[in-house]
């Protein structure tokens, strides 16, 4: 028996000492950074999720490039300008290198847009389709330039253009759109592509012949770990360099912690309580400025958001083109809201019920129905796992009467279009127009605005309509929030307002 | 024998059709896949798109078409990956099998001598803290043990990696916290079933014969408790392939239950549809075995 047990040990420890202790801290030329999850393919037009998004920025390079401070740079296009409402050109860096060696050409730019466009086909293959549907046609006018030519005047471009990677056409038809997903993506960014394991890293090593010069960091690994809990722990363990969306319970622990501390920024988002105007009482637009009126959004950025964020007068970002500073977010007044709930036809309160599935945002879910309720909007919270059954609850059926808590993320792109349309216009897509809001003229509104290129123009028809949707409150406005990325205190770097990680910034700290 | 054999393989078939119309089902109830693969497509875009997936067949003429493909292990491309779902399914599943194994193996380890000990010790101090332990095991939640442990192990005192599946010192954690689900059931049951046999007439019989007390729990005794825990293994198998999805979401570990509930949440219906079934297939059939070996472990059973 002890002869057994002593067996037994020796083994145990033997196993022990041929494993690789791989909690050890990670060397200095390899950036970890946790992702949730990893996107289907590695293929940048055939995805549309934010977690894939931030590994290609890091591999491939589109025409633009969106600096920290959130102005267009030269990347591939060294230089653009409208030829008219229509057409754009856009002179083309030389001698920029694909990771294959092959040299970055004109073809390849249409090649790129093509792919996604499909012109003459009916069924699109590209879920980034709907993104670029206004450029029409990609013109090869020589080796260095290319016109891409839109529909309408569609003033967006450069925005979409900021995340629209240019991939290798000879490539791509050598070794066929699956591999070129998964093995062999090649692109021209600061990172070539070394393995994927899926559901567990994405590596990176270093191309030394990007056109930026060498980064930093020789190695960038983007692992897949679903649960905080565990991204946290490999943070303060040096698992990971890098972990994003730190919630407000988390900041200080992180802060605090001798190996690591947080960057926090404001982001395009915003939250908000979609009210429904098919049906009583929201139908009412006194009733829905009165809940307006019965937010304190400053006691809650400051008690539950850590000070992390900014009331907003509607749906509209400071950050976003065509906000209107000259109006005022809806002041805290539970005196005034009563009143005008009176007026309302509801002098003893009305019992409501709310829904969200905005599962991270629960406690401020729960205080916004609290302070409703003191008003006499009397609120029942329900919340939702985010699903099938609410998607279907919410978006497809509409059945979220009287109301909805989100928030919307613009698809980081800094116009208003990019909140308005979705959220309010009635055409498919819009998520609460389709079913909840129903604002006289908006549609039009932001019709008009849409087909107009010219800056001056269109700003004062968003002022137009930011005056109409705060009057007419079709939602509660709430507040924007931050982003806040947890790191290491072995690794510079800052988080960007659009929630990009463009890791070609990131250095390391001695 | 072989008619044992054919009306337990029959109840196969009849489970397998049940678990297909079941999955099949449920997902025909949650909603519209085609607004979240394409979601800022124009309605005349997403009507093309129901087409081509068949979302527009009645029916029975889906659930039939879903039935002979799946015979075939074509549960059709992923909406998400765009790859066959079976393929994804059976890529991720020697994983998730390796953690359920291991979990098992650790549950066993532990629950047998413990089991044992608390029965021919029993009311002793031994017996009640593994029964306290019992009670505070099957009391704590998979992912709540995983993060205590990767907490305790990994944060403080650092002697094995926080997450991942790339070596034998990050299957550690993952398999214990899994183990430590199964575990307390076994041991109760181990305990019981030492119980009932312990004092029975053969067991007293080879002790009269002198045999060491050692030989007569593991030889004599042991061997007619284990029925019990045999069956509940088989049992446990389902619950362990539950308590993986947790286990695997917690530890970063790439398997099965990690895909079907990301799957999930994307209405990928193709993986739920495939991942269910196969996992279905497999708790089915380790449950048929396991009705096989009890014929082994214990011939006075009848084969009804």
């Amino acid at each position: 028996m002890t002869r057994w047990l002593s067996s037994l040990v020796v083994l145990a420890c033997a196993l022990l000492a041929v494993c690789p202790v791989s909690a050890s801290a990670q060397t200095k030329d390899t950036l970890t950074v946790a992702l949730p999850s990893h996107a289907p393919t590695l293929d940048p037009h055939m995805h549309f999720e934010r977690v894939g998004i931030l590994v290609n920025i890091n591999m491939f390079d589109s025409l633009l490039h969106r600096s920290a401070k959130l102005e267009f740079e030269p990347s591939l296009a060294t230089s653009w300008k409208a030829l008219n409402d229509t057409t754009w050109e856009f002179k083309l860096r030389k001698g920029v290198k694909f990771h294959n060696g092959a040299t970055m050409t004109a073809e390849d730019v249409k090649y790129s847009f093509d792919r996604v466009i499909e012109p003459g086909k009916e069924k699109k293959k590209s879920p980034q389709y709907g993104n670029i549907r206004a450029i029409k046609e990609v013109k090869i006018v020589n080796a260095d330039t290319v016109h891409l030519i839109t529909d309408k005047p569609f003033p967006l471009l450069m925005e979409r253009l900021v995340f629209f990677p240019i991939v290798p056409k000879a490539h791509i038809e050598k070794v066929g759109e699956e591999a070129f997903g998964s093995t062999a993506a090649v692109g021209t960014g600061p990172w070539k592509l070394v393995e994927w394991k899926k559901d567990q890293y994405i590596k990176l090593e270093s191309f030394d012949q990007h056109w930026r010069g060498k980064p930093a960091y020789k190695y960038v690994v983007f692992r897949a770990i679903p649960e905080v809990a565990t991204s946290v722990a490999e943070l303060k363990t040096g698992g990971v360099d890098i972990i994003r969306n730190v919630s407000a319970d988390l900041l200080n622990d992180i802060k605090n912690h001798p190996l690591t501390t947080i960057s926090t920024t404001p982001i395009l988002r915003v939250h908000y309580v979609a009210l429904d105007m098919r049906t009583a009482p929201f139908d009412k637009k006194v009733v829905r400025q009165a809940a307006n009126y019965a937010i304190d959004k400053q006691a809650v950025i400051q008690k539950m958001m850590a000070g992390l964020g900014k009331q907003v007068t509607t749906v509209v970002q400071p950050a976003a083109f065509g906000f209107d500073p000259g109006l005022q977010p809806y002041p805290y007044d539970p005196k005034k809201a009563k009143e005008l709930l009176a007026q309302g036809g509801y002098p003893n309160g009305v019992d409501i019920t709310l829904h969200s599935a905005a599962v991270d945002w629960r406690p401020q879910f729960e205080a916004l129905g609290q302070m409703l309720t003191e008003v006499g909007i009397r609120t029942t919270v329900k919340m939702w796992d985010p699903g099938p059954a609410w998607n279907k609850f919410f978006q497809t059926e509409g059945k979220a009467t009287h109301g909805a808590y989100g928030n919307w993320g613009n698809y980081s792109v800094f116009d208003a279009d990019a909140v308005l349309h979705p959220l309010y216009h009635t055409e498919p897509g819009g998520w609460i127009g389709k079913h909840y809001a129903r604002v006289e003229g908006l549609d039009k509104l932001i019709d008009e605005a849409r087909s107009l290129v010219d800056p001056a123009k269109r700003k004062p028809i968003y002022s137009r309509i930011q005056q109409m949707i705060r009057e007419e409150a079709p939602s509660i406005f709430l507040f924007t929030q931050n982003d806040t990325l947890g790191i290491s205190r072995k690794v510079a770097y800052e988080a960007r307002p659009d929630e990009w990680l463009w890791l070609y910034a990131a250095k390391p700290k001695n | 024998m072989t008619a044992f054999l054919i009306r337990r393989f029959l109840r196969f078939i009849v489970v397998c059709i049940g678990v297909s119309l079941v999955t099949f089902a449920i997902l025909q109830a949650s909603g519209d896949p085609v607004s979240l693969i394409m979601p800022e497509a124009p309605e005349a875009d997403r009507a093309k798109l129901r087409e081509a997936l068949g979302l527009h067949d009645p029916l029975p003429t889906q659930f039939l078409r879903f039935v002979t493909n799946a015979a075939r292990g074509d549960f059709g491309k992923s909406f998400f990956y765009r790859q066959s779902a079976f393929g994804l399914v059976v890529e991720r599943m020697p994983t998730t099998l390796a953690l359920a194994a291991l979990a098992i193996v650790i549950a066993v380890a532990i629950a047998v001598p413990v089991g044992i000990v608390s029965a021919i010790r029993r009311n002793s101090v031994i017996d009640h803290v593994a029964t306290a332990i019992v009670f505070l095991g099957q009391s704590m939640p998979v992912f709540w043990i995983g993060i205590m442990l990767m907490l305790l192990f990994a944060v403080q005192w650092r002697v094995l990696p926080v997450s991942g599946w790339d070596s034998w010192s990050s299957m550690i954690l993952p398999a214990v916290t899994l183990g430590a689900f199964s575990t307390p059931l076994f041991m109760r049951i181990v305990r019981s079933a030492m119980l009932e046999v312990i004092n029975l007439d053969y067991v007293r019989t080879a002790r009269a014969k002198g045999l060491t007390e050692w030989f007569v729990i593991c030889r004599h005794a042991l061997w007619n408790a284990a029925l019990p825990v045999v069956t509940v293994i088989g049992i446990q198998l389902g619950l362990l392939f539950g308590g993986a999805v947790l286990t695997e979401t917690v530890f970063a570990i790439p398997g099965l239950g990690r895909l079907i509930v990301r799957a999930i949440v994307q209405l990928d219906f193709p993986i739920v549809q495939a991942g269910v079934f196969v996992i279905a297939m497999i708790i089915v059939t380790a449950n048929f075995l396991v009705d096989i070996l009890y014929v082994f472990l214990n011939p006075t059973i009848r084969l009804r």
